[in-house]
């Protein structure tokens, strides 16, 4: 059968054609719509730790790769417009001294106002009510809780008792949303970044020279270190020269904030040297103790790879 | 403060590749070292499960054993040994690595593990680990071997062992206390020397009580005493093997108050005789009984003590008008005045360790114990009330014993408070008791 014979069968039979055709329609929809689909799996969103970066303050002075060589030019975004400038002598604004034929007005009299009394400390007696209530239940009442329950409810919420009571309440309005007045809607307030002006754009960041050094910020850090590295460093001495010891250990450390490798003590200084050898190693037990750090900035690395210590017992005595 | 380091390790670390300080590089910080002080002082915690028993036979050795070892570290004031009903772990093998993470859950950054057993041959076995909690490092282990009736002193043993590991300084706990036992009534007070270790326990009577003694002092380096004894005419001063029981008359001495010190190395001894008013000191040795006078001056000179290296010593004097502590040469000479504070100083004792000196200070109504720098410097008042007298140090030099009179128809007791003046403690005695005297280390 060729197409021209489908053709001229199928406007024969007009009704078998339509019935066809209606017949694929229905099918082919059912064929998307209940399709099964094997459902991927929903993985839980993994949590996404969040570094909280003091980078960009800290290191408005690093370098740059695209800086320009010599370029010590803070970031400018926009050209400011000129403005006058102001003459330097100063400005004297005249004003006529007007005299004056009245006489000048009495000073206000102070009024006596008697202190204002603080609201009295009486009961609200609406917020009796439940008190009352619950002291003498409902004799009718065969369940105390459930009683209570109901007073509970009736009770007003706090809110509408600390309103004042003699206003009666407003007719709620409803919101009518107008497009026209979107405009109303607005912050009209001056945003608070404001783009950095100067007299020639600037597009580098910061002082952005290709050689600059960041300052990093170790306060932020070096404090938790200290107190991390204090829990765990408790050395049994009460001798009155404890202030005489102290003990420099170094400290290679990984990425993650674990110690690379044992500590090393360099130094010892105190009157007795097992002594000064048993808190070397009581330091040494106590930074492997309290490890990982993994609280020290991943970005500042370089800053803490080796990390220097002295251990001390001037807060012993 | 001295800065002169004692122990340098940098050629250590230059071997090993990591050289860093070594080859001058500035800190890391660039802030310098970063200071890590101790907020305060607090005690180790430390945990000390009952020994494991080596045969069924054993278990009451073994709860024995770590309950010496426990009581020992925390008097000594720097350990705090943990509550064994807070332990979450057991111990069923000694030679077993620790379950760490379970002794870490309940603090202790010390753990002593060990093993009682009782031998073949009757003998008694006892093992112990140190282990560092947090590290998860085996500090120190040791086995011993010992009759069955020595158990307490292999705890001590053991006790200092785990002290002298963890503080670096050599313990205390294997040495004995000679004092003066009192019993009876006020006005009839039987006084007899006494012998016992110095938590307490194992008590010996020396003297039978007829006559009276006084002032025992132990030699710091034989297990010998010397004490004053009151017969039927003057002090009489013997001398007290304790290990072989022999007793020997050093000397008759009119008017001696305090018995003879011991030199360090326990051939001579050093006392204070009284001349119509006065009071000077001589140097006998013990071999030949020869005298040497050391100080010659109208005044009372007593109480003499030597320096642990024998060349110095102090002593007590009123030639500059009250009591006070004086120090000067060994082979005597021109002597220092060292206490200057308000009221009397008296009875000085100068520590093992060579940095203090003990004393007893009289003002205000008070009797208080308390300690000096061998220049005078840097007084620290221990503990002070109504008499407190006679310090003596323990081996170590970190803790003082005194004792204290209350007064009235009550009897004297013996305390002990550390060097800083934490952890004042009686000490347990069976009736009242006097003039304690710290022996060396018995090992």
């Amino acid at each position: 059968m060729t197409a021209s014979d489908l053709l001229r069968v199928l406007r024969e039979r007009k009704g078998t054609a339509l019935s066809v055709t209606l017949h694929v329609l229905v099918l082919g929809w059912g064929l998307m719509t209940f399709s099964a689909r094997s459902l991927e799996p929903v993985y839980e969103e993994d949590v996404i730790p969040v570094d909280i970066s003091v980078d960009d303050t800290t290191k408005m002075t690093a370098g740059v790769k695209n800086g320009k060589k010599e370029n010590t030019k803070p970031l400018v975004e926009k050209v400011a417009e000129a403005k006058p400038v102001d003459e330097p002598v100063g400005k004297i604004d005249k004003k006529e001294v007007t005299t004056s034929t009245s006489t000048p007005d009495p000073p206000p009299k102070p009024v006596d106002k008697p202190v204002e009394k603080k609201p009295d400390p009486k009961p609200d007696p609406k917020k009796e009510e439940p008190k009352q209530a619950e002291k003498k239940p409902d004799e009718k009442a065969n369940d105390p809780i459930a009683e209570a329950l109901k007073n509970e409810a009736k009770k007003p919420p706090k809110q509408e008792a600390k309103a004042a009571p003699q206003q009666p309440p407003k007719p709620k309005q409803e919101r009518v949303f107008d497009q026209s007045k979107i405009a109303a809607l607005l912050d009209k307030r001056d945003p608070s970044r404001q783009a950095v002006t100067g007299d020639i754009i600037n597009p580098n960041a910061a002082l952005g020279t290709r050689t600059g050094n960041a300052n990093a910020m170790v306060a932020t850090w070096h404090a938790a270190f200290v107190s991390a590295v204090k829990r765990c460093f408790n050395f049994p001495y009460n001798g009155q020269d404890a202030d005489q010891f102290e003990v420099d250990i170094d400290v290679r450390m990984r990425p993650d904030g674990t110690v690379a490798a044992p500590p090393a003590v360099v130094a010892v200084r105190g009157p007795s040297k097992s002594v000064g050898a048993a808190m070397g190693e009581s330091a040494r037990r106590a930074i492997e103790q309290c490890q990982s750090y993994a609280f020290l900035p991943k970005s500042q690395y370089d800053s803490w790879k080796l990390i220097q210590m002295t251990f001390g017992l001037k807060d012993l005595l | 403060m001295s800065k002169a380091p004692i122990v340098t390790r940098r050629r250590f670390m230059m071997a090993t590749g990591s050289a860093i300080a070594a080859l001058g590089v500035q800190s890391a910080w660039g802030q310098g070292r970063i200071k890590i002080d101790p907020d305060n002082f607090q005690p180790m915690p430390i945990a000390i499960p009952a020994f494991v028993p080596g045969t069924p036979a054993d278990g009451q050795a073994g709860a024995d054993v770590a309950g010496v070892i426990t009581n020992n570290l925390k008097r000594s004031g720097l350990f705090a040994p943990i509550d064994p009903s807070a332990f979450i772990d057991r111990i069923t093998n000694s030679d077993d690595p620790p379950r760490f993470a379970n002794w870490k859950q309940i603090n202790a950054q010390a753990l002593v593990v060990g093993r009682v057993t009782r031998q073949g041959d009757g003998g008694l076995k006892a093992e112990f680990r140190l282990w560092d909690v947090g590290t998860g490092q085996q500090l120190d282990g040791q086995s011993y071997v010992t009759s069955p009736e020595y158990w307490r002193r292999i705890s001590h043993i053991i006790s200092d062992r785990i002290y002298e590991r963890l503080t670096g300084e050599k313990g205390y706990f294997d040495s004995r206390v000679v004092f003066i036992d009192e019993s009876g009534a006020a006005e009839r007070r039987v006084k007899r020397l006494a012998l016992m270790d110095q938590d307490g326990a194992n008590v010996r009577y020396l003297t039978k009580g007829a006559d009276l003694v006084l002032t025992p002092r132990f030699s710091p380096s034989t297990q010998e005493i010397t004490y004053m004894e009151f017969g039927q005419g003057d002090p009489r001063v013997y001398l007290y093997n304790i290990e072989t029981g022999q007793r020997e008359i050093v000397g008759n001495f009119p008017g001696m108050s305090f018995a003879p010190r011991f030199s360090p190395d326990g051939q001579r001894i050093i006392m204070s005789l009284q001349q119509g008013g006065n009071a000077n000191l001589f140097v006998m040795d013990l071999r030949s009984k020869s005298m040497t006078r050391l100080t010659d001056t109208p005044a009372i000179d007593t109480s003499p003590s030597y320096a642990p290296d024998g060349s110095r010593l102090c002593f007590e004097s009123d030639r500059g008008g009250k009591p006070q502590i004086y120090v000067m040469a060994a082979t005597g000479g021109q002597a220092q005045r060292i206490s200057f504070g308000d009221g009397t100083y008296s009875t000085p004792v100068w520590s093992p360790r060579g940095d203090y000196i003990a004393f007893t200070k009289q003002g205000g109504g008070q009797f208080a114990i308390g300690i000096m720098k061998t220049d005078g410097s840097g007084e620290r008042i221990l503990t002070s009330g109504f008499h407190n007298e006679g310090p003596t140090f323990a081996p170590n030099g970190r803790v003082v014993m005194f004792f204290r009179d209350p007064g009235g128809n009550s009897g004297p007791s013996l305390f002990t408070v550390d060097v800083s003046g934490r952890n004042e403690l009686r000490v347990p005695t069976p009736g009242y008791a006097s003039d304690p005297a710290w022996s060396p280390l018995l090992s």
